[in-house]
């Protein structure tokens, strides 16, 4: 069974087609890494998936169910949770809040108004174990709007595992940061999403055969390969879309070239 | 235990304080005025449940006051006439009641969305039903409103509620209850997740929160303890009218709101003690009081988005660092000027307002067919301008320094 | 019959023409800064009190010229010094802020008029029926209203569409930050449109302030009917607040004219509620008692059905 299969998912706003016909499957446990430049629609397919813009043919499966034309809410419900390019918390609540209200949902606590969340012992403790996992445990009473931009994606990832997905994706998780704070974050990350499954929209190519197991490359709205990272580096469509021309010399120099030589948009 | 008995303590004085004002300051005057303020306070808190804690402007709330009003003297005759007949100590939860099924035939189409929308349809609802209750008369009583007498209940171990003071105590009851029930609300999980939408809905969405729902709650909540401030004031006032429903107690409660703070919890209990004293004192001083409100209230909107509870919280870092005496001074070099601008702008409005009559300001005589006391007030007006202006840096150069981070103070300030 | 229907209708062409002006400018406002000024009927009132004033030493005409002027300025100057300022802070506080300003200007207009109605005169020359039909006049100063609005709409309409001035605040409705790169200065057009949409608004109040009475509660009375207008039409659409602004005050006017009510329902489908009856209120409710909040109806309906509005293009 897969954990997430797109079905001939396309999307159309008004004339433009921004994703034509993309097909994908992911296994239950892989990491996946989706690239491409600039505007091919990576953040689309995101929205797609996640509840907020619905496809406008194809079908989408989370783990063997339809999810497609469903709310954000009801898909956050079923186990996949999601962060987005620029940062997304709740920025005049705590930081320790922002992560419990992560949990509130996976905890049973609903939409409960006679709950005193002071009291909830185990939710508490959850939440501060949580914190100490990002790293943000001395921050817990700050305003989360004050944070620096590391930790407010530090936080922004605790967000999205409080709520106990088996499904997490990734937007660019370390856009704008410094290449240590990149470190730190990607090893967090890798920490995190132990034994879960994980979609990342990432440009750092590093990074990306650095995590993935397999990566999918997104141009014009369509997924020209999706195969694991060393077949990815020597596709020559994927050369082409990187690169402008596939190179005539011979395919060895191409794949001995360090990964940093590849870079994306 | 102790951050316990530390909460409990500020709720303990809250009630010590609610029960014991009659005994400082027991006028009719001043037990008039403690019941308004008991209302008020009950009607700014519901509506910070829906614009300070879940970000939706609402031109309409006083749509649940009004009709758990109504409900309240209708009540209220019924038991005169024992149709039904219970303690009239009840009558605010019936007030409630009608506020929240108001609240939740309303919001189920009106919490779609918060922003402008929201704003939009409850200036609608607000007229409707305002313009409505002038139309079914039989209800709302038309023109004339609604009246009714509060003694014909039964007695509540031998208080037969003929005393305004007996009300002010049951009045006093409801607030503390009422405050309660809304501080613990913002404490459960649908209370911080109204927080969490009216920060970021899309993100609450994400986490597995209908927005939709999240708001509709609080909207519930919001009417039912509006509805009971509507029911408290039909028992102290004996009488209701359409104005009750319309959009200047919407408004009014909305100044209350903004004034005291959006941001605090204790803002809009401040806001409604300001405003009931101007309402009831100022007034009795000046016939301008709506006009200096008015300004009041800009000038806050302008210099204090906060409101006076943000204002009061802005010097809480220097009061955790100890500062806090360093900055007396400075507000004195420029409180004292401004004070003294505007003292004497408020003499020159009386001035133009009382027209070549004598009148008293401030125990002064004041003439404004004399050109000297003109004369005295413009130069007053302007040098103490001026002089603020001059010392407003140094007062911005305290601030900084006692606001300033070093080391010793982080430490301090995160035990 | 037919006597009722055109001079109803002629009545609601002049309300309506009155009410878009009044909501024009308000959609430019809303168009180019995302505010929607609660304060804009408040400058209609202002304009009708600075005409008065002006048209009492110096006749109507001096002040149909010179009080849209005062209050423009007025508005450019509170667009300068607080709007500004307050924008910084959000959206809800820029509602609130302009909601404390309605009220205060209220309570200034209370202040220095007093709070008696104004006997504001259209003027003599006006004061002879346009013409007469089936024995009822229909006076000259309501087609002079008539008139003026027009002319103005289509004055405005060139500058908007043919001028470059026009072309520039267009396009700074839509791409501020772009304008401000090829060089313009994009706060002193908003200043201007704030100005300019507020000296509408005191258009609107000079020429009805004669026929629509002079007192501190017009902008109340008018306030909300505008904000209806420019919901229903869709936020940001002068083409949808045109449509709305004469569907509603033709509605009105024939709300009003009408006789029918209730009781003629009830007629219809054969049944009879007694003077007892607990709703009674409801069976012999007549149109014309309801018309005043047709308006607010339409606008909770609107907003369930279609937030958009009629042509809405700009969401918040």
């Amino acid at each position: 069974m897969s954990m997430l299969s797109l079905q001939n998912v396309s999307k159309q706003f008004g004339e433009t087609r921004i994703i034509r016909d993309v097909s994908l499957d992911i296994t239950p446990g892989e990491r996946h890494a989706i690239i491409g430049p600039n505007g091919a629609g990576k953040s689309t397919l995101f929205h797609l998936i996640s509840g907020k813009y619905q496809p406008t043919s194809g079908k989408i499966l989370f783990r063997n169910e339809e999810i497609q034309g469903k709310t954000p809410f009801a898909i956050a419900r079923l186990g996949l949770a999601r962060s987005f390019q620029v940062t997304n918390i709740f920025p005049r609540l705590s930081v320790f809040e922002n992560i419990r209200c992560g949990l509130l949902w996976k905890e049973g606590f609903g939409y409960s108004f006679w709950h005193l969340l002071g009291r909830q012992g185990e939710l508490n403790a959850k939440a501060r174990e949580l914190l100490v996992e990002i790293g943000l445990a001395d921050r817990a009473d700050y305003p989360a709007g004050e944070l620096a931009y590391a930790q407010q994606r530090a936080l922004e990832l605790g967000i999205a595992i409080a709520s106990g997905a088996d499904l997490i994706m990734l937007d660019e998780p370390v856009a704008g940061m410094s290449h240590s704070e990149a470190e730190s974050a990607v090893a967090l990350i890798r920490k995190i999403t132990e034994g879960k499954t994980l979609i990342m929209v990432e440009h750092d190519m590093n990074i990306v055969f650095d995590v993935a197991d397999r990566i999918s490359v997104l141009v014009y709205g369509e997924i020209i390969a999706s195969d694991t990272p060393t077949a990815i580096r020597a596709n020559p469509k994927v050369q082409e879309a990187y690169l402008g021309e596939v190179p005539t010399a011979s395919t060895d120099s191409i794949s001995d070239e360090k990964p940093e030589d590849i870079d994306g948009a | 235990m102790k951050p316990l008995l530390q909460k409990s303590a500020v709720w303990f004085a809250y009630l010590g304080v609610l029960l014991g004002l009659p005994l400082l300051f027991d006028s009719i005057l001043a037990i008039t005025i403690f019941n308004q303020m008991a209302i008020a306070i009950i009607f700014a808190l519901s509506y910070n449940m829906l614009l300070g804690q879940g970000g939706m402007l609402s031109f309409g709330h006083a749509v649940y006051f009004g009709l758990g009003g109504f409900m309240a003297v209708h009540t209220l005759v019924m038991i005169e006439y024992e149709t039904v007949y219970f303690s009239i100590i009840y009558i605010p939860l019936i007030g409630g009641l009608i506020g929240l099924l108001a609240a939740i035939f309303i919001g189920s189409f009106s919490t779609h969305k918060a922003g402008t929308v929201f704003a939009m349809i409850s200036l609608g609802i607000g007229e409707l039903v305002a313009a409505s209750s002038l139309i079914f008369v039989s209800f709302f009583g038309g023109e004339a409103g609604v009246n009714a007498d509060r003694t014909y209940g039964p007695p509540f171990f031998g208080v037969e509620f003929f005393q305004d003071v007996e009300i002010y105590y049951l009045a006093a009851v409801w607030v503390f209850i009422a405050t309660l029930f809304m501080y613990l609300f913002t404490q459960t999980p649908a209370g911080r997740m109204a927080n969490a939408v009216r920060d970021n809905p899309e993100r609450a969405e994400f986490i597995g929160y209908s927005a939709r729902r999240v708001r509709f709650i609080s909207f519930c909540a919001s009417g039912f303890f509006a509805g009971i401030a509507g029911g408290l004031f039909a028992l102290n006032y004996e009488f209701i009218t359409e104005e009750n429903l319309n959009a200047v107690t919407s408004g009014r409660v909305l100044l209350m709101a903004y004034i005291g703070g959006l941001g605090y919890f204790i803002g809009p209990i401040i806001g409604a003690v300001i405003l009931t004293l101007m309402n009831s004192l100022l007034s009795n001083y000046t016939e301008l009081w709506m006009l200096y409100l008015g300004i009041m209230f800009v000038l806050t909107v302008l210099f204090l988005p906060r409101g006076f509870a943000g204002f009061i919280m802005m010097h809480r870092t220097a009061w955790i660092r100890g500062k806090l005496r360093s900055l007396l001074l400075p507000y004195l070099i420029t409180g004292v000027p401004a004070l003294l601008f505007a003292t004497a702008g408020v003499a020159m409005i009386e001035m133009l307002h009382h027209e070549g009559e004598a009148f008293h300001f401030l125990g002064l005589p004041l003439d404004s067919a004399n050109l000297l006391h003109w004369l005295l007030c413009a130069v007053v007006a302007t040098f103490a301008y001026l002089g603020c202006k001059r010392t407003l840096p140094q007062l911005q150069e305290a601030w900084e320094s006692a606001n300033a981070i070093d080391e010793a103070g982080e430490e301090r300030e995160r035990s | 019959m037919l006597e009722v229907f055109i001079f109803s209708t002629l009545n609601g062409l002049v309300t309506g023409l009155l009410l878009f002006m009044l909501a024009s400018g308000l959609t430019l406002i809303f168009s180019m800064m995302g505010v929607l000024n609660f304060a804009h009927a408040s400058f209609y009132m202002l304009g009708a009190y600075f005409a008065y004033s002006i048209s009492l030493h110096l006749g109507f005409w001096a002040g149909l010229i010179f009080a849209p002027l005062i209050v423009g300025l007025l508005g450019a100057e509170i667009e300068r010094f607080a709007l500004r300022r307050v924008h910084a802070h959000g959206h809800v506080a820029e509602l609130v802020f302009t909601f404390g300003l309605a009220f205060l200007i209220e309570e200034s207009v209370q202040f220095f008029w007093g709070p008696d109605t104004k006997n504001y005169q259209s003027p003599d020359i006006l004061d002879f029926p346009l013409f007469t039909l089936f024995g009822q006049e229909f006076s000259a100063y309501r087609g002079f209203m008539i008139a003026i609005s027009v002319g103005i709409f289509v004055g405005l309409y060139y500058v908007l569409t043919r001028s470059r001035i026009g072309i520039i605040i267009q396009a700074a409705i839509t791409h501020p930050h772009t304008v401000a790169n090829l060089g313009h200065n994009v706060p002193f057009i908003f200043m201007g449109v704030f100005g300019v949409g507020t000296a509408l608004a005191g258009v609107a109040g000079v020429i009805a302030g004669p026929v629509l009475t002079t007192f501190p509660g017009m902008a109340v009375v008018l306030g909300s009917i505008v904000f209806v207008i420019v919901v229903i039409g869709g936020l940001g659409s002068l083409g949808g607040a045109f449509i709305a602004s004469l569907m509603i005050g033709l509605l009105q006017s024939y709300a009003i004219a009408s006789n029918v009510g209730m009781p003629d329902l009830l007629n219809l489908l054969g049944l009879e509620f007694s003077r007892d009856h607990p709703l009674t209120d409801l069976w012999t409710l007549t149109l014309p008692q309801v018309a005043p909040i047709l308006p607010f109806l339409l606008l909770v309906l609107v907003l369930i059905f279609r937030p958009t509005g009629i042509a809405g293009k700009r969401e918040q």
